[in-house]
């Protein structure tokens, strides 16, 4: 039996409802952007109702992401909600959308992480429409590139997150925002330069004059070109994953942006690199990415020790999450490059995994920095006498990124690491290492931060409040229920995998 | 005797009973009285201990009922259920990747499952009057349920894979357990550290599953056992597969050089560390080494590796447990040499005197635990050197207390005497030197250093410290009482023969292939020589201990454990920050290049005076006028390009 008689074929027509579903995914955020730009800020009254407005608007993308998913079960693997309308056909791009399994994961991911994030936005004093409208235009773009089947639909909307995202940091961000917010977009443009250019090689050698994803799968390129591709664009993606050595924007951003703004970049921005390279290299260019998967195995192995290792000297709280979140990008692309459907699987549901636990870390980070009232490890200590349920949260946080049994990020890292060690023997042991060291940087920072005799001035501080506690147990349930559930999810990611693979390279 | 009249019954209402499903039960009796707890009645600590007591007690009824029907027939079964279930097509043929979870019951799990539940129940009826107020009674019985859940579903694990998803639990239980006292620096590093040696043996364990996997396709240890030898994999490859479990399951039972946490475990409360050394986290190694038998069967070497880790770790332990001046320690010491014990037995093919010696010496090891928790609270201090004189102020204690003495030491009747003798029974039929003298090497020292504890802290003069009066020093009574009582009963009872003939009391737990020795009286009498000799000498050399000044940095080094705790401290400390230290360095300087380009486009755009003053109407225009010019750049070229063609 080969791989494509065992990939079960859709048994079901297609989707009858309105294809229009994604698009509301996609464009009911920056509508509701548009509509608040008319909403009054002068009293706190107006900004409360602008909130609401925001909290509405993603809670309703997060419907619309949860009404697809729920139709989604019963495919197996092939486009789904596809839609497509002409759109610049004399330049051969069409407006092309629709999802697989893989992305409607993503997308799932996404409408969750951007109503936690619009929740937790509620510290935001100054300039609330500005911010609520920044961050609805960021929930298009994220969500535009999980549901574009369009290369150049792909790329305006990778591009229409760096500006929303430089101006969140640079205008709502910490103390040295500005530096980590222009770091932010030059190394964002120059990635997304590289794109271009792959995409526009892509464009103008492929046979046919088309930015459609589907109809180029087919084309056949010489093997160079098809490897200068495969580079090109796994280098845009790899600066965002992002991989050593162009992580240092991540971890300046990661310190310096509001705390819902790091939950989106940490738990978004940086898994779209991720959602890149399995779509583009793995997908599109599997035997392009073949030949230089050596070189990925290498940067993936490299970035997660050298994250883990880089993370035990930090003294900032922030920065330290941003190394952990780095090393677990690492082993997504381990799973990435290892290119079998399990290690796949694995990296798709890290991604998820990781997404989650990372921004319920940011949040209690941001939690616990407020209170001690500076993001020095070092002069934090004995918290969890004051803040009971905040120490219990990160312990269960910390488990989380640890890859912790019962908790998501388990078996996808069982996964990666199933699927990856029959083809790299050596460089699997390796990432389990940097998986060790970041569990002991995680254990050790409860000890600095909760554990001990608490210091004096912290022998006052509050615990969390209820919003930060319903976000905090929501996000963990979300973790808790796909760590011991996660067949709810991998179903339909293994298909959309099988599919991917067995297509094989175009 | 009765329990197995009950399941021997033909037609009882027993034989509807399956053992798995009981075993279910006592797997998730506590993890739903935890679940009740933490969502109903945390601010009640009377209704929290209830519960966790009477669902803990219910366990232990479904676990006696599957020892029972193991007596009876022992057999295995198992339940599995889906967790994961994945179409994979490496080879271009396309497989299933299925990952299954489930219950088993057979002897040596229903062994295990009584230890587990019992000790549990039994540490609990201690906890309800040990812990006070203000140390958390809720938390502390959520603790102990999480650990009882976690080890039981390690002793009921069906595959690989549970076993490794309930290693993590019993990783975390360790944690939660040991950090306890959160307050204190020490039990806060104590902990850190257990969780990461443990963690560390959790990820080769892992590794060792990969390997599992990639080669048989199978992690099931049932359907595993047979395939072992089927030639498959070279012998060096399930060498190399042994190891990495040997490591998962080292980091777990403290052996060399992977026990560094144990002494640490020591700072847990003490019916917490009663139950991680009797039954609990300590012996979840052991217990992996028995499931995955046969792996170790089927490799020579493998078992030659786990003879000499286990007596390495005998020897060593037993010797530092001779140096300890912390009474915790000193008793944290002794278990690393029993586990050591028992791996040195596994490794030389005595399947059923290692798991026999499981059984045995969960019950003085736990009572040894918690008597010197009412040592301590009462006399408020750890230090043997501070006790002394306790017989007469302390009388139940020290009766208990020599049970469990006599218990561990090996003194007959008392229970590892028919442990260890069926031990060196199977050395002695084996005629290996080295085991035989390990064995009793062991034995004697492992007598002395218990009696040495016994010495010091229940005769001579009880020290006279500052604010502290010696008068005010009051008995255990009540729940304590009562459950250092019942616990001394199976220290005295849990080994003795003649249940059925000569053979242990757990000879229903046998491996194929491997031989359940008689007892030789010859090794009886070694044993019963070595450990009455050895508590003796120790009675009389700890009568009056004066330090012997020429053995002083002797003393230190054994104290101190070989400074194998400060190794890894510095491993951690000395090697790791540097280099991230330095790692932080080099990102300076790459960052630096970045900064360069920033700077630059910020300096040509000087755009830092406007930018907080931007509307957010003028904004989306300028993002749509962004997207507009995109679009007709590309618009352009692509245009460009059509004429071409065009």
């Amino acid at each position: 039996m080969t791989l494509l008689e065992a990939v079960p074929q859709a048994t079901t027509t297609a989707v009858a409802l309105p294809t229009l579903l994604l698009s509301g995914m996609v464009w009911v955020p920056a509508l509701a952007a548009i509509g608040l730009l008319f909403f009054p800020t002068r009293t706190d009254a107006h900004r409360e109702r602008i909130r609401s407005f925001a909290i509405g608007a993603s809670a309703l993308v997060l419907g619309l992401a949860v009404v697809m998913w729920y139709g989604f079960r019963d495919q197996s693997g092939s486009f789904a909600y596809e839609e497509t309308r002409p759109w610049l056909p004399g330049a051969g791009a069409s407006y092309h959308l629709g999802v697989d399994g893989i992305s409607m994961a993503l997308l799932l991911l996404s409408g969750f992480l951007f109503f936690f994030a619009v929740l937790a936005s509620s510290r935001v004093r100054e300039q609330t429409k500005e911010y609520f409208v920044l961050l609805l235009i960021l929930e298009t773009g994220v969500n535009g590139v999980f549901a574009s089947l369009d290369y150049l639909l792909f790329f305006l909307f990778w591009q229409l997150q760096s500006v929303p995202m430089f101006l969140l940091i640079a205008r709502f961000g910490g103390a040295r925002r500005l530096r980590a917010a222009w770091k932010f977009l030059a190394v964002d443009l120059a990635g997304s330069a590289l794109l271009l250019l792959a995409i526009l090689i892509l464009y103008f050698k492929a046979p046919t004059r088309t930015f459609d994803m589907v109809t180029l799968h087919d084309a056949t390129l010489p093997v160079a070109l098809a490897t200068l591709i495969a580079w090109l664009s796994f280098i845009a993606f790899a600066v965002r994953l992002p991989v050593f050595p162009f992580h240092t924007w991540f971890i300046d951003a990661q310190a310096e942006a509001p705390a819902p703004v790091a939950m989106i970049l940490a738990g978004l921005v940086v898994k779209l690199g991720g959602y890149g390279i399995i779509r583009v290299d793995v997908g599109e260019f599997q035997d392009a990415f073949h030949k230089i998967v050596g070189a990925v195995i290498v940067i993936a192995v490299v970035t997660v020790l050298w994250s883990a290792v880089a993370a035990f000297a930090q003294d900032n709280l922030r920065r330290l999450l941003g190394y952990v979140v780095m090393s677990h990008m690492g082993l997504v692309l381990l799973g990435a490059a290892a290119a079998v459907p399990l290690a796949i699987n694995g990296a798709v549901l890290l991604m998820i995994a990781d997404g989650l636990s990372a921004a319920l870390l940011m949040l209690l980070a941001a939690a616990t920095i407020e209170r001690a009232n500076t993001s020095s490890i070092r002069a934090m200590g004995g918290m969890a006498g004051r803040m009971s349920r905040s120490t219990m949260l990160w312990v269960l946080a910390a488990l989380a990124a640890a890859g912790f049994p019962g908790l998501a990020g388990f078996v996808g890292q069982l996964l990666v690491v199933l699927g990856a060690y029959p083809g790299h023997r050596l460089a699997t042991p390796l990432a389990l290492l940097g998986v060790l060291m970041v569990a002991g940087v995680m254990i050790w920072s409860i000890q600095r931060i909760f554990f001990g005799p608490a210091a004096e001035h912290l022998s006052r501080v509050r615990d969390l409040g209820t919003l930060e506690l319903a976000n905090g147990v929501g996000l963990l349930s979300l973790i808790v229920l796909l760590g011991v559930l996660p067949a709810i999810l991998m179903d339909s990611v293994n298909f959309s995998v099988l599919t991917m693979l067995s297509r094989g390279g175009g | 005797m009765i329990l197995t009249l009950l399941a021997a019954a033909p037609k009882g209402p027993l034989d509807t009973w399956s053992p798995t499903l009981l075993a279910l039960f006592a797997l998730l009796l506590p993890l739903i009285a935890l679940l009740i707890i933490l969502a109903f009645t945390v601010d009640s600590r009377r209704l929290s201990a209830a519960i966790s007591v009477i669902f803990t007690l219910a366990a232990v009824v479904c676990a006696l009922l599957v020892v029972a029907i193991e007596i009876a027939h022992p057999i295995h079964l198992e339940r599995n259920a889906t967790f994961l279930q994945l179409l994979t097509g490496q080879t271009g043929s396309a497989s299933e990747f299925l990952l299954q979870w489930g219950v088993l019951a057979d002897p040596l799990a229903a062994v295990m499952l009584i230890a587990v539940t019992l000790t549990s129940l039994l540490v609990q009826v201690y906890a309800l009057a040990f812990i006070r107020r203000e140390d958390g009674p809720v938390r502390f019985f959520s603790v102990l349920l999480f650990a009882t859940f976690a080890m039981t579903g390690v002793t009921l694990s069906t595959s690989y894979f549970e076993m490794l998803l309930f290693f993590g639990l019993v990783t975390l239980s360790t944690y939660l357990m040991v950090g306890y006292w959160w307050q204190r620096e020490e039990a806060a590093a104590a902990a850190a550290r257990a969780f990461v040696l443990s963690l560390a043996g959790d990820l080769a364990l892992l590794a060792g599953i990969a390997y599992i996997f990639f080669r048989f396709g199978e992690l099931n240890f049932q359907t595993l056992a047979t395939q072992y030898t089927g030639g498959k994999v070279s012998a060096n490859g399930l060498f190399i597969m042994s190891i990495l479990v040997f490591l998962g399951a080292a980091a777990k039972s403290a052996q060399f050089p992977l026990h560094a946490w144990l002494p640490g475990s020591a700072q847990a409360p003490a019916p917490a560390a009663a139950l991680l050394h009797s039954a609990g986290a300590a012996l979840c190694g052991v217990y992996l080494l028995a499931r995955a038998y046969a792996l170790f069967h089927a490799s020579p070497r493998a078992l030659a590796l786990l003879a000499i880790a286990g007596g390495l770790t005998a020897v060593l332990g037993v010797l530092w447990a001779l140096f300890q001046e912390n009474l915790k320690r000193a008793i944290a010491y002794t278990t690393m040499s029993e586990l050591g014990l028992m791996v040195l037995a596994l490794g030389i093919g005595a399947y059923g005197a290692s798991i026999f010696e499981v059984f045995a010496h969960a019950w003085p090891k736990a009572l040894l635990f918690l008597a010197a928790g009412v040592i301590i609270r009462e006399l408020r201090t750890e230090r043997l050197a501070e006790m002394g004189g306790l017989w007469r102020r302390m009388p139940l204690t020290g009766w208990v207390m020599l049970i469990a003495v006599a218990a561990g030491a090996g003194i007959p009747p008392f229970s590892t005497f028919w442990s260890k003798d069926a031990m060196l029974s199977k050395a002695l039929a084996l005629r290996s030197p080295i085991a035989i003298i390990l064995i009793t090497a062991v034995t004697f020292l492992g007598a002395m250093a218990l009696v040495r504890i016994f010495r010091l802290a229940f005769t001579g003069e009880t020290a006279r410290r500052r604010r502290f009066e010696p008068e005010r020093i009051r008995d255990a009574g009540g729940r304590i009482a009562t459950a250092m009582v019942i616990l001394a009963i199976p220290c005295t009872a849990a080994g003795i023969r003649g249940i059925r003939g000569r053979t242990d009391p757990i000879a229903f737990v046998t491996f194929p292939g491997v031989t359940v020795s008689n007892s030789h009286f010859v090794a009886a009498g070694i044993i019963a020589a070595a450990a009455v000799l050895g508590a003796g000498i120790a009675w009389v050399i700890y009568a009056r201990p004066r330090p012997v000044v020429a053995l002083e940095p002797v003393r230190r080094a054994m104290a101190e454990g070989l400074f194998v705790e400060r190794a890894y401290h510095f491993g951690a400390a000395g090697l790791l920050m540097p280099a991230s230290r330095a790692a932080g360095w080099i990102e300076q300087r790459v960052d630096a290049t970045v900064d360069l380009v920033a700077d630059s486009v910020a300096f040509a755009g000087q755009p830092r005076r406007w930018l907080p003053d931007v509307r957010p109407r003028q904004l989306v225009i300028g993002l749509l006028a962004g997207m507009v010019v995109l679009a007709t750049v590309t618009m352009m070229l692509a245009g460009r390009v059509i004429g071409k063609v065009g």
